[in-house]
């Protein structure tokens, strides 16, 4: 029971700090932003600011426990300052979330339902994967030698140099320093917290574009006509029947990630694997891409999209580095063809800059796989 | 990919991969004849949205060539099938299938085209727990047998740092529960054998790898004398081998001198007595800071 209660502590915790950092991407005074988008980018955002504060440690070899100090004190003043900032903005946010609750308790029980179903499938199984092996165990190395990434995860045995491949994914790092300063085993944290956190974000996205392509995009005009995006009600059948066919939709996303199941599909990523890098990448992020698209095609985001873009694309990248070939040809497919129709020219640039982190990271894997450099973890 | 090389298959790469990442699911097929549905009979704002990504997609990543001038630069054989995960099949799919439910007026009718739509999907997929359901048995999402495993070895050892031969499943995860297990074969050299059928003379006299000699005794069953296995066992620094009691070398590692250490309901600790005692240490950063 207690097990429980830190592992849904913990997931509140998650949400609360994604959304410090995500108000800060997305809380501007002149523009409105859904919450659940500013919850989303706040996730990427948030190991996107770490890679920062990880990588230059990692490379000269310092402990674990020196990240942890950096960076605990940094997100306790970014939650205090981002509180201040947008304290006013959650209450109405969370004010409008509950007038829909009130409005639409039927949907509202039906998502949890969905969401419960999902995070007790992904939290209670067992799945024996090969690559656990080294996510899991490397956060558990690390807390364990007070190191990062200098200890082999299969073996434990030194190793002399950085293994590139994961080198700048630094999201397992972060388990580490949650895991050291909590306390909290790295099989808990990884395969509970952050499976269930995964897959909220993961539901929070489907829903998102679920209402953005049924509601937004049916009732555009509705919309213009001054509703909020927040949820407030429209009070036809219309909205009922939309409202119906988010509900509907969301659990048709839910039902193909039970049933498209190959090793190789993300929904088996998604479903089995929901802690590891590669599952966010596949899920999370391509979504949350194709969300911004979306709203990006509508003209309906005025809240510095491709800031956003850019973070979720860098901030992927900073997960698993699957994302470095992922993401710049998910915003190709995606974005060029946009930007051709509407003969946006101004976007090209902005699109490149949220290419290039990845490709940036490819190249340089491509460089110390042909032996152009290496990063020793000691002193040479 | 399942043994897939680019540079083997060609352009026919491309189809072979696909193949294997739809198995016997039919979702790709919806997503298609749904794209084609949306150019037909779509609103602009859906053409907009579906149909442009859609032929950018099939113009580059289902294009065969692509991976054949992808794996110039990259080498793309493991990982290409992850193209395939930018396709909106999970939007483009529920999205049209949930609007012809609810365009239906009449309730019944909406309960029929939601009951087909649903066999329709569990039709066209295969459903993650086909197998059934494994509940996780402790909070740890471990095999309880494991954790008495570590606990027993610990108690035995006295060392910090204890160093062990795990059978394959129990070699992957112990060090996710037990950082402080150390482990004598890692990932790789342990799908090399499980993968290979045998381990030939020159890599069984490799000395820069003596793990081979015990993966050939306890993973191949190789006949090798007990003069090399323990020498392997004093090489590797390895204290400690765990079997399971189905293991057809128990009798072998008796004979060998090596004595139990302990047991649970389906494992065998073994203890071997090393010449020379090792101790692991972590290495001291603190001279470099």
């Amino acid at each position: 029971m207690a097990d429980i209660a830190i592992i849904t502590l913990s997931v509140i915790c998650n949400l609360i700090i994604y959304l410090a950092f995500g108000s800060l991407l997305t809380g501007r005074k002149d523009t409105k932003c859904p919450l659940l988008l500013s919850v989303i980018a706040g996730f990427f955002f948030y190991y996107f600011v770490f890679f920062f504060f990880c990588v230059p440690p990692m490379k000269y070899y310092r402990p674990l426990s020196m990240l942890t100090k950096m960076w605990v004190p940094f997100v306790a003043v970014i939650l205090i300052f981002s509180s201040i900032l947008n304290g006013r903005k959650w209450i109405s946010w969370f004010k409008n979330a509950m007038l829909y609750v009130k409005k639409h308790p039927l949907v509202t029980v039906f998502m949890l339902l969905l969401i419960g179903a999902q995070i007790v499938l992904v939290s209670c199984t067992y799945n024996f994967t090969l690559d656990a092996a080294y996510y899991v165990a490397n956060v558990a190395t690390s807390v364990e030698t007070d190191m990062m990434n200098v200890y082999d995860p299969f073996t434990g045995a030194w190793q002399d140099h950085y293994e590139m491949r994961y080198f700048f994914a630094t999201y397992s790092m972060q388990d580490s320093v949650v895991c050291q300063l909590t306390g909290i085993p790295a099989l808990i944290w990884t395969k509970s917290v952050m499976a269930v956190t995964i897959i909220i974000l993961t539901n929070m996205v489907y829903l998102m574009i679920a209402r953005e392509l049924i509601i937004y995009g049916n009732g555009r005009d509705e919309v213009k006509a001054g509703e909020d995006r927040t949820g407030t009600d429209h009070s036809t059948d219309s909205r009922k029947n939309s409202e119906l066919a988010v509900v509907i939709m969301t659990a048709l996303m839910f039902v193909i990630n039970l049933t498209f199941i190959t090793i190789y599909t993300s929904s088996l990523f998604l479903m089995t694997r929901t802690y590891e890098g590669k599952a966010i990448v596949g899920n999370l992020a391509i979504m949350t891409v194709f969300y911004l698209f979306i709203r990006m095609n509508d003209d309906s985001i005025k809240t510095r999209p491709w800031l956003i873009t850019f973070i979720v694309c860098f901030g992927a990248a900073t997960i698993s580095s699957s994302a470095n070939m992922l993401l710049p040809v998910e915003l190709t497919v995606l974005f060029l063809p946009m930007i051709v129709r509407k003969k946006a020219w101004k976007m090209l640039p902005k699109y490149i800059s949220c290419v290039i982190p990845g490709m940036v990271f490819s190249l340089v894997f491509v460089l110390y796989v042909k032996g152009y450099f290496v990063f020793y973890t000691f002193p040479k | 990919m399942q043994g897939l090389n680019v540079t083997e298959k060609g352009i026919r790469y491309l189809w072979e991969c696909f193949s294997y990442y739809t198995g016997s699911c039919a979702y790709f097929m919806l997503y298609a004849a749904a794209v084609i549905y949306i150019c037909i009979a779509g609103t602009k704002r859906e053409k907009e949205i579906f149909v442009p990504c859609s032929v950018f997609l099939l113009l580059t990543v289902y294009n065969p060539v692509a991976p054949v001038i992808l794996d110039h630069f990259f080498d793309v054989n493991s990982e290409y099938y992850r193209f395939f995960w930018i396709a909106p099949v999970i939007v483009l799919v529920p999205y049209l299938f949930s609007k012809l439910i609810v365009s239906r007026t009449d309730r019944k009718q909406m309960i029929v085209v939601s009951l087909l739509i649903a066999a329709i999907c569990l039709v066209s997929g295969k459903y993650v727990y086909a197998d059934g359901i494994k509940w996780a048995q402790n909070i740890y999402k471990m095999p309880p047998e494991l954790i008495e495993v570590s606990e027993k070895i610990h108690e035995d050892s006295g060392a910090e740092y204890p160093k062990a031969f795990l059978e394959y499943e129990y070699n992957m995860q112990m060090r996710q529960y037990d950082p402080k297990m150390l482990l004598t074969i890692d990932r790789e050299d342990y799908l090399y054998a499980v993968s290979n059928p045998s381990y030939s003379k020159e890599m069984l006299e490799d000395e820069m790898h003596p793990q081979y000699v015990l993966l050939a005794v306890l993973v191949r069953f190789q006949d090798i004398d007990k003069e090399s296995f323990l020498n392997a066992l004093e090489t590797t620094k390895t204290g400690y081998v765990v079997v399971s009691r189905e293991n057809p070398r128990i009798d072998y590692l008796k004979e060998a001198g090596l004595s139990i250490a302990g047991e649970t309901q389906n494992h065998i600790i073994f203890k071997y007595d090393l010449k020379e005692p090792y101790e692991f240490e972590l290495v001291d950063y603190s001279v470099v800071y």
